[in-house]
């Protein structure tokens, strides 16, 4: 009784105020396309400057995989204005921070400086945008070095290399099949084109989404990107600006028909040859057409079972359930779903096949949700001596539970107040406050959504999360992983 | 409408603009202020030391509890205070595990424990729920047997992954050449696991976990009313004895420097891990320009030595760091990072590099300043999250520091010289004292004896403990054989040998081998006939799973559904060493008698072989000669993987021994056998193998 009351109490608690921090920002696209999002808060004297580009390795082609990381890595050897290996000293010396990573879907580069710095962040990720440059021995040293990161990230990592064996098996027809970090020989049969073509097809401002948070001032930072940003060219100028700038005399007349010296190299979109001025005008006009991937719908065919040998010395289960694209209305139900599979030490699978069966040392669900579909993935690190197919009985019973049965009230509302929890300690700092902006306005065409969130899991029934427990979790379609100890 | 015209301003601004210049990076504007906000204290009647940093940006707290004892030695049952601390939450004598785990949850709640601390952090309007639950942990936590039996087997599963995760066997290594003696040089073992008693763990907390000397540190939504009424109700009521204070070392010098190495196997890259000990307690005043050096030669960053050399110039990795830890009970360096096998050693060389020109060569200006400009730059970062205000202030306590230390911060790092970094650099490191530890593949061994200045590398085990050594063999590869043989085959002489193995015409036996993973025993039946006949079927679960055939002239193997014709040079390697005992034909193999070497517990002669699949190793017992264990280390593509045989309970069968037990073992999975016949000299069935 006494517990009943103590629910109650906290349903109303947690039902009436949804105190999620509002983000106050503005937003607007510059002529050449390119997306702004400015937040603005002064509590420490620090801003981050970031830029997303809406690409990652669903962009490659078959035959590159691991391209899109790779050219990540070159984007710091220098520009035409920052010497090799000057990109990171210059954040460094002026007391920031920077780094990048790239996912399946997008490649996302951040500064992090103090606040009278920004001026420099818009510099450093304008020449990022308008004047990559990369000699041979840039080339080759980071093509050594991304091989040493898959070395050590994957090949040497026990169990690590389970989300690239699922994505192989779960997306036949679709370029999530291969993982960010991609083919070591692909990376070898790179050629100088490879590189070209990636940074005219994607590396854009119609691609790319500028977000800056932090202690600024709204109409001075206009200023500035008008400055920086503002003044790149717009559609294939961009690309004309570029060889303007690579090409010899040669190769540009070749090319264009028009010699270089036509236009005014200092400010070559004010140039004033006619002829010039025209071939601009032309190829501003001209957009850049960004391939889109398609959504992933295939469902998987059957049973999918295998056994991968790995350098471990615990067997491993991993298990894996096509799941909708992140932006799918069923998503926020989804994750609450996994919360009562597996979220804290409380959560379904922890207490039976952990403590109380002990046949697993870890034992954890978690959605991996992207662009253009998920994947609701099953994980265990076996108990010595536990069979892999008893470990797997043990999840699908806990699967059947939420498929046949609605979870409780109180299982219910402990998974609200989580949620609660976890986004009102969300956008904490101000880094993580620019990559939040800059996701929801690309995935989701929805900035606010950062105010918003809660609200859409507060909507999630009991019966919604059944509902989704029956549509995803297809136990006569899924991929079942079972790594071994590699034997002879 | 609005959009156009919106456009079309803000397209103006780039004519207007466009005279920006590229090619000069743009000057800063007027530093901003860092503020140092104040944090309050007070103390408890019990002794608790709270600490408050109030921040009011997000309507969440957090409360982290840090007792006051020192570490101290656990000798026999090392890791008694790590296991005690994932024990903190296993119930209460109010609360089981289950209630405890569901109200935290319920509350959206993270509570945690570790060796010296308890941390609750929620929103605030679920402070008074959680806290309830916190305090009673800290009062009432009650050890039940099944939990403590729980967490051993856990933690007795993670001794044996932590032998393919070569980062936990080089920090164990790395504690243990630094810190002999010592609380941080003790690692958990097998057998200190086994020794751990509920009683040890329930001793220990009420020894460590006591409110005198300890620190409750407060941050977030609060108030510092709302604090005091708040640590007195839940807090108050805590008593217990002094906290243990231990004067500890601080760790140990390695002389010249020494090489320890970790075997893993089919290791694709190595962990390097160059290391030594620092004299220096945590709030020493040269704590700060020890930090500004260890930043320049590789603490963080992309511009440090380390970095620019070993992975921006050689490639020779993802990434090369260095680290001082400075600690209030020992400190010590490391640098490192995971190098592929074939220049691992190359790799070391340009580390000690790097060790030997930041200890003789003062450092460039223009280093110092970037070095500098990047720390200052972190310490303003780190006034974004409140935690750091509140670290502050715990530091300035435990260590007794001025209560300005860190609003002076920024100017003393201002301070620091390059004559002052050279000074420092000359007093706590050294490129020739260097414990080099390095985790990887075997073959690489070889590369690293001219590192040691003893030109010897020391083997140690997954848990950083010297790799039990074999010392030379006695007796010669010939001696060891031929007293095999004759005890096999109960001769004395060549004479008897060859009369006896002359009546041997054929052998048939039956094994079979178990596992609690399998339901039910594969049989696995073995069969040789005179001259060159060898036969091998293994049966489980009404299936021939392997089945294999030679007779001299072909032969063939058939696994998983498959038949495979044997090659003419299979064919004959099988056929030179066909037989019951093939050791009598040791002279074709490619054999040598390495030493002798404890293994299980016994003293073995080794012998290795080397075949072109690969190396394979056979275990005699020294005080009988009979053989107990092969193991065999094949190569599959880049890397390799290891199987074993053990043979056990030699019993007469027709005048010979055989072993009548044994198993057959890849990584942890075991076959357990049982011999159950052996028949000799009646011609055995070979039709299923036609």
């Amino acid at each position: 009784m006494k517990k009943l009351l103590l629910s109650t109490v906290l349903l109303a608690l947690g039902s009436t105020v949804y105190g999620q921090r509002k983000i106050d920002f503005v937003e607007y696209d510059l002529p050449n396309g390119m997306h702004v999002i400015l937040h603005e808060e002064h509590a420490t004297p620090i801003v981050a400057v970031s830029v997303l580009y809406h690409v990652g390795s669903k962009n490659e082609v078959a035959d590159r995989t691991g391209f899109a990381h790779f050219f990540e890595h070159l984007l710091f050897e220098g520009t035409v204005n920052i010497g090799r290996g000057e990109y990171s000293k210059i954040v460094e010396r002026n007391g920031g921070t920077l780094n990048a990573n790239t996912s399946q879907d997008r490649t996302f580069y951040f500064e992090l400086l103090p606040s009278n710095k920004l001026e420099l962040g818009l510099w450093l990720e304008s020449e990022r945008l308008l004047h990559a440059k990369v000699d041979t021995k840039g080339i080759e040293t980071q093509r050594s070095v991304v091989k040493e990161e898959k070395r050590q990230r994957v090949d040497n990592q026990p169990y690590a290399s389970f989300i690239t064996e699922m994505s192989k098996r779960m997306f036949l027809n679709h370029p999530y099949n291969w993982v960010p970090i991609g083919s070591m020989e692909h990376l070898d049969a790179a050629q100088e084109e490879d590189y070209v073509n990636f940074y005219k097809n994607y590396y854009v401002p119609s691609n790319a989404t500028l977000s800056i948070a932090g202690d600024i001032d709204i109409a001075q930072t206009k200023k500035l990107i008008d400055s920086y940003f503002a003044s790149i060219p717009k559609g294939q100028a961009l690309n004309l600006y570029r060889d303007f700038v690579n090409y010899s005399d040669g190769e540009f007349e070749t090319k264009y028909k028009i010699a270089k010296s036509k236009f005014d190299a200092k400010q070559f979109m004010a140039s004033k040859n006619p002829e010039a001025k025209k071939l601009i005008a032309d190829f501003q006009n001209k957009p850049i057409e960004i391939k889109r991937t398609q959504k992933d719908t295939e469902a998987i065919k059957g049973i999918i079972k295998e056994e991968i040998q790995d350098n471990i010395q615990l067997s491993g289960l991993f298990m894996g359930y096509k799941f909708p694209e992140q932006t799918h209305p069923d998503s926020y139900a989804l994750e609450m779903l996994n919360d009562v599979l597996s979220g804290g030490s409380s959560s379904r699978i922890n207490k039976t096949i952990v403590e109380k069966k002990q046949m697993a040392n870890f034992a954890f669900s978690f959605n991996f949700g992207l662009e253009d579909a998920g994947m609701g993935i099953f994980a265990a690190i076996a108990s010595n001596g536990i069979n892999l197919d008893d470990l797997q009985k043990e999840f699908d019973q806990q699967i059947d539970l939420v498929k046949n049965e609605l979870i409780s009230q109180e299982e219910f509302e402990k998974v609200r107040n989580k949620f609660e929890n976890d986004l009102i300690s969300s956008n904490a700092t101000i880094s993580g406050i620019s990559e939040n902006l800059a996701d929801n306005h690309v995935y989701f065409k929805n900035t606010n959504r950062v105010n918003t969130q809660l609200n859409e899991y507060m909507k999630v029934t009991r019966e919604d999360i059944q509902r989704v427990a029956k549509k995803y979790f297809t136990q006569d379609t899924r991929i079942i992983l079972h790594y071994v100890p590699k034997a002879k | 409408m609005k959009k156009l015209i919106l456009t079309t301003l803000l397209s103006m601004p780039i004519i207007l603009t466009a005279q920006i210049d590229r090619s000069i990076q743009p000057v800063a504007g007027k530093a901003p202020v860092i503020n140092i906000k104040d944090s309050e204290t007070f103390t408890l009647d019990n002794g608790i030391t709270v600490i408050l940093s109030e921040n009011h940006k997000l309507p969440r707290v957090s409360f982290d509890l840090f007792m006051g004892s020192d570490p101290r030695l656990e000798n026999n049952k090392a890791g008694l205070a790590d296991m005690a601390g994932s024990l903190i939450l296993s119930g209460t004598s109010n609360k089981s595990k289950d209630q405890l785990d569901k109200e935290i949850d319920y509350i959206g709640a993270s509570l945690s424990a570790d060796k010296s601390s308890i941390t609750l952090s929620c929103l605030t309007k679920h402070m008074n729920t959680g806290l309830g639950l916190m305090s009673d942990v800290l009062l009432n936590a009650n050890f039940p047997e099944s939990e403590v039996e729980r967490i051993r087997n856990q933690s007795k599963d993670g001794l044996i992954s932590m032998k393919s995760d070569a980062s936990s066997m080089a920090n164990n290594a790395t504690v243990k050449v630094n810190f002999p003696n010592h609380p941080f040089g003790e690692v958990m073992t097998e057998e200190s696991l086994t020794s751990i008693s509920r009683d040890d763990i329930v001793n220990y907390y009420k020894t460590n976990f006591t409110p005198k000397g300890s620190y409750l540190v407060i941050v977030g939504d609060i108030t510092k009313q709302e604090a005091i009424a708040i640590t007195n109700q839940y807090f108050s009521s805590w008593s217990g004895n002094q906290a243990y204070k231990n004067d500890l070392s601080f760790g140990k010098m390695a002389k010249g420097n020494q090489v320890y190495f970790v075997k893993k196997p089919g290791a694709v890259q190595s962990v390097v891990y160059i290391t030594f000990p620092i004299e220096m307690k945590s709030g020493d005043k040269n704590q700060l320009p020890l930090t500004v050096l260890n930043g320049i030669l590789g603490g963080g960053g992309f511009g440090t030595r380390l970095f620019q050399n070993l992975r921006e110039d050689k490639a020779y990795t993802y990434g090369c760091y260095s680290n001082v830890t400075v600690t209030e009970n020992g400190s010590w360096m490391s640098a490192g990072g995971n190098f592929r096998n074939a220049i691992t050693d190359s790799a070391i060389i340009e580390i000690l590099k790097e060790f030997e020109v930041i200890t003789s060569e003062l450092v460039k200006d223009e280093e110092l300043s970037l070095t500098k400009s990047s720390m200052s730059g972190n310490f303003g970062r780190s006034l974004e999250r409140p935690q750091t205000i509140a670290r502050f202030a715990l530091n300035i306590k435990k260590n007794n520091l001025e209560e300005d230390y860190y609003k002076t911060y920024l100017q003393r790092l201002d301070a620091v010289t390059k004559e002052y970094v050279l000074a420092m650099a000359k007093k706590y490191f050294t490129a020739k004292n260097c414990n080099i530890i390095v985790v990887g593949n075997e073959e690489i061994i070889g590369n690293l004896t001219k590192f040691d200045s003893d030109g010897k590398v020391d083997l140690l085990d997954p848990f950083g403990n010297p790799l039990k050594e074999g010392k030379p063999a006695d007796i010669t590869k010939e001696q060891l054989y031929s007293n095999y043989i004759s005890a096999v085959t109960k001769t004395q002489n060549q004479k008897e040998l060859a009369k006896k193995m002359k009546k041997l015409k054929s052998y048939e036996s039956k094994t079979e081998l178990t596992n609690p993973q399998v339901p039910a025993p594969f049989v696995m039946m073995s069969y040789w006939m005179s001259p060159k006949i060898e036969a091998e079927k293994v049966e489980g679960m009404g299936m021939v799973l392997q089945k294999s055939y030679s007779d001299g002239k072909k032969g063939y193997t058939f696994s998983q559904g498959n038949r495979k014709e044997m090659t003419d040079a299979e064919v004959a390697k099988k056929a030179k060493t066909a037989g019951v005992f093939p050791e009598l034909f040791y002279k074709e193999l490619n054999l040598t008698l390495t030493g002798i070497e404890m293994v299980d517990g016994k003293e073995m002669y080794v012998v290795k072989q080397i075949d072109d699949e690969g190396e394979s190793f056979i275990y005699f017992n020294k005080s009988n000669f009979l053989k107990e264990k092969m193991v065999a280390i094949r190569k599959q593509g880049e890397e390799t993987v290891e199987s074993s045989v053990t043979f056990g309970d030699y019993k007469d069968v027709g005048g010979f021994l055989f072993p009548h037990t044994t198993s057959i073992g890849f990584g942890p999975f075991t076959l357990s056998g049982k011999v159950t016949s052996i028949i000799l000299n009646k011609k055995p069935d070979l039709s299923s193998f036609k």
